[in-house]
């Protein structure tokens, strides 16, 4: 991957912020089980053709703050080896936050696209070269 | 993203998010470093053929390297209303000098310096007794091992002192003890992280202060609910049964008033208002312990 300019980085920074917590409960309802953080990772990198989108360090703190919420719940298991794992699961609050956030995300989705599809409508700005 | 030089090991990439995340609360800090050190190591373990250093150098460009990690917990805790829930995020009821008649705060404070004493009497017994022994055997085979497994106890016994103290003074501590060293060590690598871990000392002289400081808050404590209660009780008896048992010789005018019956609702609103005045002195004396436990418990 190119270099991004640290204009790039940031704006993907502040979109991943909400995002993360909308992918993690959706990856945590799909497998509809328990899960430790990093399988959870490896779950999310599989998920598209995102990978690097962003680092897998960063999901930690989102499902922390998600079970501090109440929308996962967690416990803590000594594993055979290693440190003691931290298993997280979808709760049943988090199943409702889920679809209503799915919702949301198709709302924005659908705003994004019509002002991109306006814009290309019109060109005017550097924006097409991200499309060329 | 890598920097000059990038950590080759897990405990040292764990050492520079610690660095990274210095000033950071301390719940915070050993929530990003059990994190990572539960990737780290499961990085490891699915890849059996790859060394360390290899692995690392995989894990800086998909975890992320200790100071974004250390980024995005910071952020994290600065953005969301209570991902790492602190009890001194709960709705603060500011009721002035009396609202503290309803703040569990102050209660827990003063529950902590009832139990302070027995802790106390234990922590420090433990850590002479562990030293005393410690020391002479290490004369013997036997000694090493001993001197580790008596290290090992005070960080265990410090761990549940933290949790204590975050259960009844409100300070957040970490929730997880600190990671064990990697079992491929040799012993005396084990000695010398002992022996050059601030926290092994701090911790040592923490445990061994807690018996005098215990000492003061149980006196205080005792005196603190026995006096007040004493008071009311006291000159309501004295009230009810209309004989005055306060005796003070030296100061006449006071003597003469507490046997009138104004005088005795006098002591007896004296007696309530001194437990306003206990329970700020256990928040205060709380606010205090918490952090000196978080200075030496987590913080060194």
């Amino acid at each position: 991957m190119a270099e991004e300019s640290p204009y790039t980085r940031k704006f993907r920074k502040e979109l991943m912020a909400g995002l993360s917590s909308l992918v993690l409960l959706a990856v945590l309802a799909r497998a509809g089980r328990e899960m430790y953080g990093y399988e959870i990772a490896k779950a999310v990198k599989a998920e598209g053709e995102g990978g690097l989108i962003f680092k897998q360090g960063a999901i930690y703190p989102v499902l922390r703050s998600l079970d501090a919420l109440g929308l996962l719940s967690s416990r803590v298991e000594a594993s055979a080896f290693g440190p003691p794992r931290r298993y997280y699961a979808i709760t049943d609050e988090g199943r409702r936050a889920l679809s209503e956030w799915q919702g949301a995300w198709r709302d924005m989705r659908e705003f994004v696209d019509d002002a991109l599809q306006a814009h290309l409508a019109a060109p005017s700005g550097p924006l097409l070269e991200n499309h060329a | 993203m890598s920097t000059d030089r990038a950590p080759a090991t897990v405990r040292a990439y764990l050492e520079e998010l610690r660095r990274a995340l210095k000033g950071a609360s301390p719940g915070l800090i050993s929530d990003a470093l059990a994190d990572a050190e539960e990737h780290l190591q499961g990085e490891i373990a699915a890849n059996p053929g790859k060394t360390e250093a290899e692995v690392l150098d995989t894990v800086i460009r998909t975890y992320g390297t200790p100071q974004e990690i250390a980024e995005e917990y910071r952020s994290m805790e600065a953005a969301i209303a209570g991902p790492f829930p602190k009890p001194a995020q709960k709705p603060q009821h500011h009721g002035g000098f009396f609202g503290v008649i309803g703040d569990p705060r102050a209660y827990g404070a003063l529950m902590f310096m009832l139990l302070a004493l027995p802790t106390g009497i234990f922590y420090f017994t433990w850590t002479v007794v562990g030293v005393s022994l410690s020391i002479p055997f290490l004369l013997f085979i036997f000694g090493i091992p001993f001197a580790l497994l008596f290290v090992g106890s005070v960080r265990i016994l410090s761990h549940v002192e933290g949790r204590i103290v975050e259960g009844l003074l409100g300070v957040r501590m970490p929730r997880r003890l600190p990671a064990s060293p990697a079992a491929d060590e040799t012993v005396w690598a084990r000695i010398r992280d002992a022996l050059t871990d601030v926290r092994t000392w701090s911790s040592l002289l923490y445990l061994l202060l807690r018996l005098p400081l215990g000492v003061i808050y149980f006196t205080l404590a005792v005196v603190g609910i026995v006096l007040p209660l004493a008071l009311i009780g006291g000159s309501l008896i004295d009230l009810v049964s209309g004989h005055s048992h306060v005796t003070i010789t030296d100061v006449p005018w006071l003597d003469h008033l507490f046997h009138t019956a104004p005088g005795l609702v006098l002591l007896m609103l004296f007696g309530a208002l001194l437990i306003f005045l206990v329970l700020h002195m256990a928040k205060g004396i709380g606010w205090l312990h918490g952090h000196l436990a978080e200075l030496l418990l987590v913080r060194l």
